[in-house]
């Protein structure tokens, strides 16, 4: 279990570097292989990067399949809690319950009929425009992120149920305040 | 009726607590299944592709050129370099805290990061000097919001993705008004702060000035790539959004030290979850349209103000009321996914600007942050200061009441919103 989370850490940590890093180096590209150089303009222009983009764009989409998944386990996902927060305790569980329940069917859902839409896409051959990767590849990450969001949720559930706590995303977080603090009490 | 059907569902669904993407994606899936005969695969088809558009992809890169600026010692120069500038006027160190966060809150795109970051430094030194507590927070808690307002915005690039709208133009509009704000912000703080007394702080020598700006000058110059970029062409947004995070990465590690190369991981780890969070909103909020227009729902309350006789007056007016109800309960990037859909149609056949709609919106989720029971800025704000909600909302009524002033302002003055455009891109 530690494994699949710190993978998941991995992963989206690795896709989000990946697709900077790509968009980064075509633009230099683009205004590098303009300059006058002898020979290393030639060898630039041999190179092409028509496909960044359409990368940037499916490394993003598996990123956001699998972040959504950390997400849930990391609690980014935000809700209207104004009316549930008045509740008594025992009410708001029920219905908090109830909210990650119900992710986790959506999820379900959407990874059985992902899992159908791949499959059949994966009878024809159709590619993805610039790549020409095989598109059920690409789209495998709708069934395989959803099962990983579906199977989260499952888990939080299931640890809130037997009384352990949410798991909270403070969206206020800053780094490099702690220090300051200490500091101004001395 | 289905309208009615599909709006009841949801707003069900959303109260009962799930997160907004769920309540969004149930929503369509048991319309689906139940009342309509739009086929599944075609939902599906979009479920795929909801999301595979390059202007999108800006989002995760400004959340990660702002994730990597959003960091203490950043603020703390920003605040030098205000606190340089305006600290010697009346209410000093709170009209530098103003500044500050429009600053801090332009590079981070974080509301209540901006709120957290300045708060935390800013506050204890006021009251160090005096300023009562209620009034530092309020200052903090409202000039936090200017963030989405002031360029580059993530908000701004949900609107331009609903509504086709160029993002480009949308950055450049937010320009003025966000200085506008920031300029009204601070002016009711000096006139607060003159009529208590509050005290001034030494005048900086040109010499200081000049050597706090060189320490936050890297940070602000995030803001020219962005801009200068698009606006000379030598980008698209989106490039340009990935060419902030690649500068901002550099700034933070090698010219501010202030991330160690360990702690990108986490950054990375961060960014990616908040984008995935925002994109999953999106694909969502894509199915939600996408079943509205099918059904024709945008249309049919085009059609149905329009018979109302509304003008563009009481259109907007009306739009404003709505903005700020659901900016009470929602945060604003699902405000934006979900109501711009709907209202952009009629707001065009009305003959409202693209752009100045989108500042409008945009205004009103600034003001959505700051106000009870929801404003996600009150909260943290709650929580650096000690203060309970009730106490803070009464703190931050003389800017509330300014920026309200200020929303009525930018939605019946569309020139101050479409002037720098017009002048840049022509049109």
């Amino acid at each position: 279990m530690k494994f699949l989370d710190h993978l998941e850490e991995w992963f989206i940590a690795f896709l989000m570097a990946a697709a900077t890093l790509i968009i980064f180096v075509a633009v230099i590209h683009r205004y590098a292989s303009g300059l006058p150089i002898p020979v290393v303009q030639d060898f630039l222009l041999r190179i092409n990067t028509s496909w960044a983009q359409e990368l940037t764009i499916y490394l993003f989409v598996w990123m956001a399949k699998f972040g959504a998944a950390y997400g849930v386990r990391t609690g980014i996902h935000v809700g209207v809690d104004v009316l549930i927060n008045r509740l008594n305790t025992p009410l708001k569980k029920k219905f908090i319950l109830f909210g990650l329940l119900a992710g986790a069917s959506f999820t379900g859902i959407i990874a059985a009929l992902g899992a159908d839409f791949v499959f059949e896409l994966s009878g024809t051959s159709s590619t993805s425009e610039v790549l020409e990767l095989p598109i059920w590849i690409v789209y495998l990450a709708i069934p395989l992120g959803s099962s990983l969001m579906c199977f989260r949720f499952l888990q939080v559930s299931w640890n809130f149920a037997r009384g352990g706590e949410l798991p909270v995303h403070d969206h206020a977080h800053v780094e490099g305040l702690v220090e300051d603090a200490a500091e101004g009490r001395q | 009726m289905n309208a009615f059907i599909i709006f009841a569902l949801l707003i069900v669904l959303m109260l009962s607590g799930m997160p907004i993407s769920i309540a969004l994606g149930l929503t369509v899936l048991t319309f689906l299944f139940t009342l309509t005969d739009v086929p599944v695969q075609a939902v599906a088809l979009k479920l795929f592709t909801g999301i595979e558009k390059f202007e999108i992809m800006a989002i995760p890169f400004f959340i990660l050129a702002g994730n990597f600026l959003t960091h203490g010692g950043v603020a703390r120069r920003m605040i030098t370099f205000a606190t340089s500038m305006v600290g010697h006027w009346h209410g000093g160190l709170a009209l530098s805290g103003v500044l500050a966060c429009a600053l801090f809150a332009a590079v981070s795109g974080s509301s209540p990061a901006t709120v957290v970051a300045i708060g935390s430094i800013l506050l204890p030194a006021m009251i160090k000097q005096g300023y009562p507590k209620s009034f530092g927070a309020g200052v903090i808690t409202t000039s936090g919001a200017l963030g989405i307002l002031i360029p580059p915005s993530i908000v701004m690039v949900m609107y331009s993705v609903s509504t086709n709208t160029s993002v480009g133009k949308l950055f450049v509009a937010g320009v003025v008004p966000g200085f506008l704000l920031a300029f009204f912000l601070g002016l009711t703080t000096w006139i607060l702060a003159r009529s208590k007394d509050y005290p001034r702080m030494q005048r900086s020598t040109w010499l200081q000035r000049w050597r706090a700006f060189r320490e936050s000058v890297w940070g602000l110059l995030l803001i020219v790539v962005v801009m200068g970029g698009i606006y000379t062409g030598i980008f698209t947004p989106t490039e340009a959004a990935a060419m902030s995070a690649v500068y901002t990465f550099v700034i933070a590690v090698f010219v501010y030290r202030d991330l160690r190369l360990v702690q990108i991981g986490k950054v990375l780890v961060d960014s990616a979850a908040m984008s995935a969070m925002l994109l999953y909103i999106i694909t969502n909020a894509v199915l939600f349209s996408f079943l509205m227009t099918s059904e024709g729902i945008p249309q049919a309350m085009a059609g149905w103000i329009m018979d109302q006789g509304l003008g563009q007056i009481s259109f907007l007016l009306v739009v404003n009321l709505l903005l700020l109800l659901a900016g009470n309960v929602m945060e604003p990037s699902s405000i934006v996914l979900i109501m711009a859909p709907i209202l952009f149609p009629v707001a065009v056949a009305l003959g409202v600007d693209p752009v100045h709609f989108g500042i409008i919106m945009v205004v009103n989720m600034e003001i959505g942050m700051c106000h009870p029971p929801v404003g996600l800025n009150l909260y943290v704000a709650s929580g650096i200061t000690k203060m309970g909600i009730t106490e803070l909302t009464v703190a931050v009524l003389p800017w509330l009441f300014t920026m309200l002033g200020f929303l009525l302002l930018i939605t019946y003055v569309p020139q101050l919103s479409l002037w720098l455009p017009r002048l840049l891109f022509g049109g």
